[in-house]
């Protein structure tokens, strides 16, 4: 194939590494905000690799031919995600080894809460210290992170091997394969959305929250595919292959996720809303307060409602620069959306939500907890791009895929 | 001897009705159709089709819908409005606000795709000016063909181009087959 378009990992891989240096210095200076920006960071970074590994395995459900070109982007990302595992370690460490409460409060028995004794003393914690256990919480990030890796690798090792050996036997293996992980990654990624999220306010329970996490996952792998495929179209090496009807697909998933996304966000306010029970209003009473009170509006009206409207028109849907825009707004808004989830559950001293904009300093602190894992995320899909044919070329589909055009 | 409803010719493969009708597109004809035992995938385009404007009764649909549903929970609970054979009654449920939109949402949600639906259908036989119960082409003599192994393709007399002896000759040259009169 013949482009003059040369990825350049090594420029990722400096910025994810520029980033995580913001994020270290951030440990010493500012060390509470610094950690939950990171924790940010790689939670949104984590989900758009799951999302990949969600639309990979929905691709070989359900046999899809017109996805073939697009779930070799996904597979380049998937091989983040062991990197991102690693990015784990600093979150362990500094719970772990420095300050139990740091960020997720339950694991310091004797973190006083605002108002009333200890966790240890908490009656709302005793009840739940047969899942909130700090020894189980790490083992299950680690066997979340097994089953990803896994399910990652298997997926790019039958996708990778079939371009030299055209067996079929690797897409009957990938089909298997996906039919056991989507209910195992299903599971997984509802039970890091628990760990990760939802414990950071242990009081809190919401039976929505792992389908939230999916949606948003979907949401944002969506805008990211979209990106690439509009970038590898713009520079050259997918140009004449993925043509705008694949491009009409794509976007019209990105807009089912947006109704998804709006309908699971709203069901689980609703129920809460309605059901009117204290411990299960005080996390949108908090997040009703300062900031986030515009924030929570925003996410109304920019992360459902005007992407809803723009992509329910089909000229903007097949257009690369409308989509690339909308793609990125999506990502934004994504971003907001896991900002809004996250960041509210940090308590100043008198029990108040932590407001976004509180010091100047802390976005720098978000800057450098997307970056650091945004780097490391690009610089892998850039890395495994540069080692492979760039479409499947003897998938069994492929043809079917390129003359996609109806 | 009935009425000419127009010229009818008869293709053998999809291919073939495919690259006639780009043709006919072509050469500007407007009242005019294709019949085929199945859709073809790219027909839209190649007899120079624009996009359905069904979409358009959709949304003015489903915005009835959502107005509806949100003004319908507003006036029974939240109003005290007295309509023709109906009063609006301040209800309080669950303490909940008289009208809240968080209320109203399902409700409305709801009303949205049931009205979105009905307009759609409604929009489609609009636009299909359905129902429609006869066309000349049920008393064409191969019309079982039509929904078997045989494509055909027929241009309507009161096409502004049409021209009893320039069509037939043009259609002979599109078709393999014959060209036959479509009676009326």
């Amino acid at each position: 194939m013949s482009h003059d378009f040369s990825p350049n990992p090594q420029k990722w891989l400096t910025i994810g590494i520029l980033g995580l240096a913001i994020s270290l210095i951030g440990f010493l200076v500012d060390t509470q905000i610094a950690a939950w920006s990171y924790l940010i960071g790689l939670i949104f970074v984590t989900s758009i690799a799951i999302g990949m590994l969600f639309l990979v395995m929905i691709h070989h459900i359900f046999d899809a031919y017109w996805s073939v070109i697009v779930r070799r982007q996904a597979e380049h990302y998937l091989s983040a995600l062991p990197y991102l595992g690693i990015l784990f370690i600093p979150l362990f460490a500094l719970t772990y080894l420095k300050d139990q409460g740091l960020i997720w409060l339950w694991m310091d028995q004797s973190a006083s809460l605002h108002g009333h004794g200890t966790v240890a003393s908490d009656i709302l914690y005793q009840k739940k210290t047969w899942w909130l256990s700090e020894s189980f919480f790490w083992f299950r990030a680690v066997f979340c992170f097994a089953v990803w890796i896994y399910f990652a690798r298997t997926f790019r090792r039958n996708s990778f091997s079939q371009d030299s050996d055209g067996s079929l036997n690797h897409t009957y293996s990938s089909r298997n394969h996906a039919a056991a992980g989507l209910i195992l990654v299903a599971l997984t990624w509802t039970a890091a959305a628990f760990d990760w999220i939802m414990s950071l306010e242990y009081h809190w329970f919401s039976t929505m929250f792992g389908v939230w996490m999916f949606a948003s996952a979907m949401r944002a792998a969506l805008a990211v595919m979209i990106l690439t495929c509009a970038f590898l179209v713009a520079k050259g090496p997918l140009k004449g292959i993925f043509n705008t009807k694949h491009l009409h697909d794509v976007s019209t998933l990105a807009f089912a996720f947006t109704v998804f996304w709006a309908y699971i966000t709203f069901s689980q306010y609703f129920l809460i809303w309605n059901a009117n029970i204290p411990e299960e209003t005080f996390w949108f009473n908090d997040r009703e307060q300062g900031i986030w009170w515009p924030i929570s509006m925003i996410l109304i009206f920019g992360y459902f409602l005007f992407p809803f409207l723009y992509m329910l028109q089909f000229p903007l849907k097949t257009n690369y620069q409308s989509m690339t825009f909308m793609a990125i707004w999506l990502l934004s808004m994504n971003l907001l959306d896991v900002f809004f989830n996250i960041l509210p559950s940090l308590k100043d001293s008198h029990g108040e939500p932590f407001q976004m904009f509180s010091s100047p300093l802390n976005v720098l602190w978000y800057i450098g907890g997307v970056l650091g894992a945004g780097g490391i995320l690009l610089w892998a899909y850039w890395s495994s791009y540069g080692n492979t044919k760039i479409i499947p070329i003897r998938d069994p589909r492929i043809e079917e895929c390129l003359n996609h055009n109806h | 001897m009935a009425k000419q409803y127009g010229l009818i010719a008869k293709f053998d493969s999809p291919a073939d009705i495919m690259h006639a009708a780009e043709k006919v597109r072509d050469a500007g004809y407007k009242n005019w159709d294709v019949i085929t035992p199945f859709p073809i995938h790219g027909m839209d385009a190649a007899m120079g089709l624009k996009r359905s404007l069904v979409g358009r009764f959709t949304i003015v649909g489903g915005t009835i819908g959502i107005t509806t549903g949100m003004l319908m929970i507003w006036f029974t609970g939240g109003s005290e409005l007295s309509l023709p054979f109906m009063e609006g009654y301040k209800l309080i449920v669950g303490g909940k606000p008289f009208f809240s939109p968080q209320f109203a949402f399902p409700v409305s949600y709801e009303l949205t795709i049931l009205f979105s639906a009905f307009a759609s259908i409604g929009g489609m036989f609009i636009l299909n000016r359905l129902p429609r119960h006869h066309h000349p082409f049920l008393k064409y003599k191969d019309v079982a063909k039509g929904t078997d192994d045989s494509f055909f393709l027929y241009i309507e007399n009161v096409d502004p181009q049409f021209d009893e002896e320039k069509t037939r000759s043009f259609l002979d040259g599109l078709s393999s087959g014959e060209v036959r009169e479509l009676e009326d």
